[in-house]
């Protein structure tokens, strides 16, 4: 690594440093109470695979550039220096963690390693060795925020194709602000309530589109897909702009709320990190499944329990339960839709992450994502569950590898599915 | 006062005589009498000795540097220091966005407060571990209110007390845990995220505290009882705090003496090092725990 790049790099480091990033990497007393808590070492038990392992290598390039320490006594704090070996163990620690944070559960101080891996991400971009894969996927997220108007058209003709599987759940179409009846799948409805924001699969728009037409909501589809690449890479300036073209498409409709689709990491940004990044924008933002929860408890939706047969467990999300506090909403649903529902142990904010977040399912690392999750199957086959449900697209996905790969026998459903399939008349 | 004018007949007297007129008007009679019994034992040891020379007035300057000015410069230093890192920490502003853990507090404040004071975490994983984080900081709260109670205006164990507050009950409750930290740092698989950084910052704590115990009660293991007490200590406190810069081998006495510039020494390098080491959490753990609760934000 030549020397341009390096001091490139420490001055990328400079610009994190806020105070809270300061008082993370100054107050970790190396105690190793969150050596357990990642699943990753619980499956994998190496301690570079520990919250304080990861963390670690930031902090020895914080001692080194930026402690007097790193000057006077570098080897009391084993500093490191930008180089090709430092950015390879930056590399290792940034994309083993998941940013699932339950290592900040367990920390006396309350470190968020997961923003320190944010530092070790954006000093991978500024060494051009981010994940390629996320990078470009990112970009695409962001040129379509530009090129909207162009493909728009074809857009709303996908949707309409889609409207039939939306019957099929729920025979009404949905309905305008002012009653007037519009596609299964309205698009563009300005004025609507709820603006839904969805992935780019079929099934993230047709489940949500009939709940929401069963409960007579005033709403409609955006344009984009919910995910946020740029937070997954830890860059900033993309997720800015990802989410940028949600909460300008919200402003320009009206709506009063943001629904988002089963998707932890755009929930997050949507509902905990815009209003920091973007300023105050005037809608509410919700996880769908508070959606379904809310439109049960008004009486707007029924759902007939016994419809799906099976015991029905339910993996909390990390960035919709801990880091969202989303932990009752989804079980309600669970409960109106089945007498026989059992909880994973642990569950709620000391669930075990499921091994799919931090970009990995994007970014394929299948042999990783499965040797590191075996206690997440372990916990999964202890429940003794037919179907395991949850409210994130990585989740799903992941639970769904898991599944096949450790034989666990079990259905991975969708919360969303499992209550479209279950709609009655309220 | 420079050590070598120290004579061993000045140091009698001065003890002896003046120690009524030295020690300030907080100084209860009672301490006065114990000072000056204390002075006169050590009269009779001085006046039998000769002035110090050679490796010994290297030494008795060496001692009373570390024992004086040391003292003066290790707390401003680490105080300075500790001050700019404050600044400089809370000077930087929040992070451009903070995520809350869930479920959420109804009190985010006291959250943090329990989180930072009661360390909830470490009680629900590592009993045993908490336990003895308890106990040690709880010493040292002790420890802080001993040196405290050593001024002479502070009294909250009598000044003809031949003890300090807790009897060196809050030495134990540092010294016996930090055994316990190091042992721990030594088991895997904390070892593995260790720095030769945390080992001999636990090697220089339990040192200071093991001489901090000896000065406590450990000086009192003669035949004639204690030899330094806590009216001996408080004049030397007295001297500091009025920058009189006299040499405190006048009224500290004996061999402990020594044990006590050893403790003096290592204080001195725990508050010079404290700002540039994980001894800030003692700062920072309510405003970090704050962070988690999402009280210090953007929004």
């Amino acid at each position: 690594m030549d020397e341009a790049l390096s001091a490139a790099l420490k001055e990328l480091f400079q610009t994190k440093l806020n105070g809270v990033m300061r008082m993370y990497l100054d107050t970790c007393a190396r105690c190793g109470l969150c050596i357990e808590s990642c699943h990753v070492y619980a499956s994998m038990p190496e301690s570079r695979y520990t919250a304080v392992g990861r963390a670690e290598i930031v902090r020895k390039i914080f001692r080194r550039y930026f402690k007097l320490e790193g000057k006077f006594a570098p080897w009391l704090g084993e500093v490191l220096e930008f180089d090709d070996d430092t950015v390879r163990r930056l590399y290792d620690a940034a994309y083993s963690c998941t940013g699932c944070r339950r290592c900040m559960v367990h920390c006396p101080f309350g470190i968020d390693t997961q923003q320190i891996m944010g530092i070790a991400k954006a000093l991978l971009i500024g060494a051009d060795q981010e994940p390629k894969l996320l990078s470009m996927l990112a970009d695409m997220s962001i040129a379509k925020g530009e090129t909207i108007a162009d493909s728009g058209a074809g857009y709303a003709e996908a949707l309409k194709n889609l409207g039939p599987e939306v019957l099929a759940l729920w025979p009404e179409p949905s309905h305008g602000p002012d009653g007037v009846a519009l596609d299964p799948i309205p698009y563009g409805v300005k004025g609507a309530r709820v603006l839904y924001v969805a992935l780019s699969g079929s099934h993230s728009v047709v489940n949500a589109a009939a709940i929401m037409n069963a409960a007579g909501e005033s709403w409609t589809v955006s344009s984009f897909e919910a995910v946020n690449f740029g937070a997954f890479m830890g860059d900033p300036v993309r997720m800015k702009k990802i989410a940028a073209r949600i909460v300008n498409e919200a402003k320009a409709l009206g709506v009063e709320e943001v629904a988002i689709v089963e998707c932890g990491t755009a929930y997050r940004v949507m509902r905990h990190m815009v209003g920091d990044l973007l300023g105050e924008h005037g809608f509410r933002v919700v996880a769908f499944v508070e959606l379904i929860a809310r439109y049960l408890r008004e009486g707007r939706i029924a759902l007939k329990p016994g419809t799906i047969e099976g015991s029905i467990t339910y993996h909390d999300p990390c960035q919709i339960g801990r880091n969202g506090g989303i932990y009752e909403e989804p079980r309600e649903v669970i409960r109106a839709l089945t007498g026989n529902f059992v909880e994973l142990t642990p569950n709620r904010a000391e669930n075990w992450c499921c091994g799919g977040g931090g970009g990995l399912i994007a970014m394929g690392e299948e042999d990783f994502r499965m040797k590191s999750s075996r206690v997440k199957a372990e916990q999964l086959k202890a429940s003794g569950a037919a179907i395991v449900t949850t409210a994130c697209e990585n989740c799903h996905s992941q639970l769904a590898d898991l599944n096949r790969h450790y034989e666990l026998g079990m259905k991975v459903e969708f919360l969303s599915a499992l209550a479209a399939r279950a709609l009655v008349k309220p | 006062m420079d050590p070598t004018t120290v004579s061993a007949a000045t140091a009698a007297a001065g003890v002896a005589g003046a120690a009524v007129a030295a020690t300030s008007d907080a100084v209860t009679a009672a301490t006065a009498a114990a000072t000056a019994a204390g002075g006169a034992a050590s009269a009779v040891s001085a006046a039998s000795s000769l002035p110090p020379t050679g490796l010994g007035l290297v030494l008795a300057k060496v001692s009373w540097f570390i024992n004086v000015p040391g003292f003066y410069i290790a707390l401003a230093f680490g105080l300075t220091f500790t001050i700019l890192r404050l600044v400089k920490i809370f000077g930087s502003g929040p992070a451009p966005y903070q995520l809350a853990i869930y479920p959420a507090e109804k009190h985010p404040v006291l959250a943090a407060l329990r989180d930072a004071l009661g360390m909830p975490q470490v009680r629900k994983r590592d009993p045993v571990f908490w336990a003895f984080l308890v106990v040690f900081h709880l010493g040292l709260l002790g420890i802080v209110l001993g040196h405290v109670d050593i001024l002479p205006e502070v009294s909250i164990v009598g000044e003809a007390s031949r003890d300090m507050v807790g009897s060196g009950v809050f030495g134990l409750m540092v010294t016996v845990p930090v055994f316990y930290f190091i042992g721990r740092r030594f088991r895997s698989p904390v070892r593995e995220i260790s720095t030769p950084g945390d080992y001999l910052l636990l090697l220089l704590l339990l040192f200071t505290f093991l001489l901090g115990d000896l000065m406590s009660w450990g000086n009192s293991w003669t035949t004639q009882g204690f030899v330094m007490t806590k009216a001996d200590f408080s004049r030397y406190f007295d001297g500091l705090l009025r920058f009189r810069f006299e040499d405190p081998r006048a009224y500290l006495h004996g061999t402990h003496y020594h044990f006590l510039t050893l403790h003096l020494l290592l204080a001195e390098a725990v508050l010079m090092v404290l700002p540039f080491t994980k001894v800030m959490h003692a700062f920072l753990s309510i405003p970090v725990n704050a962070v988690r609760r999402r009280i210090w934000t953007k929004h």
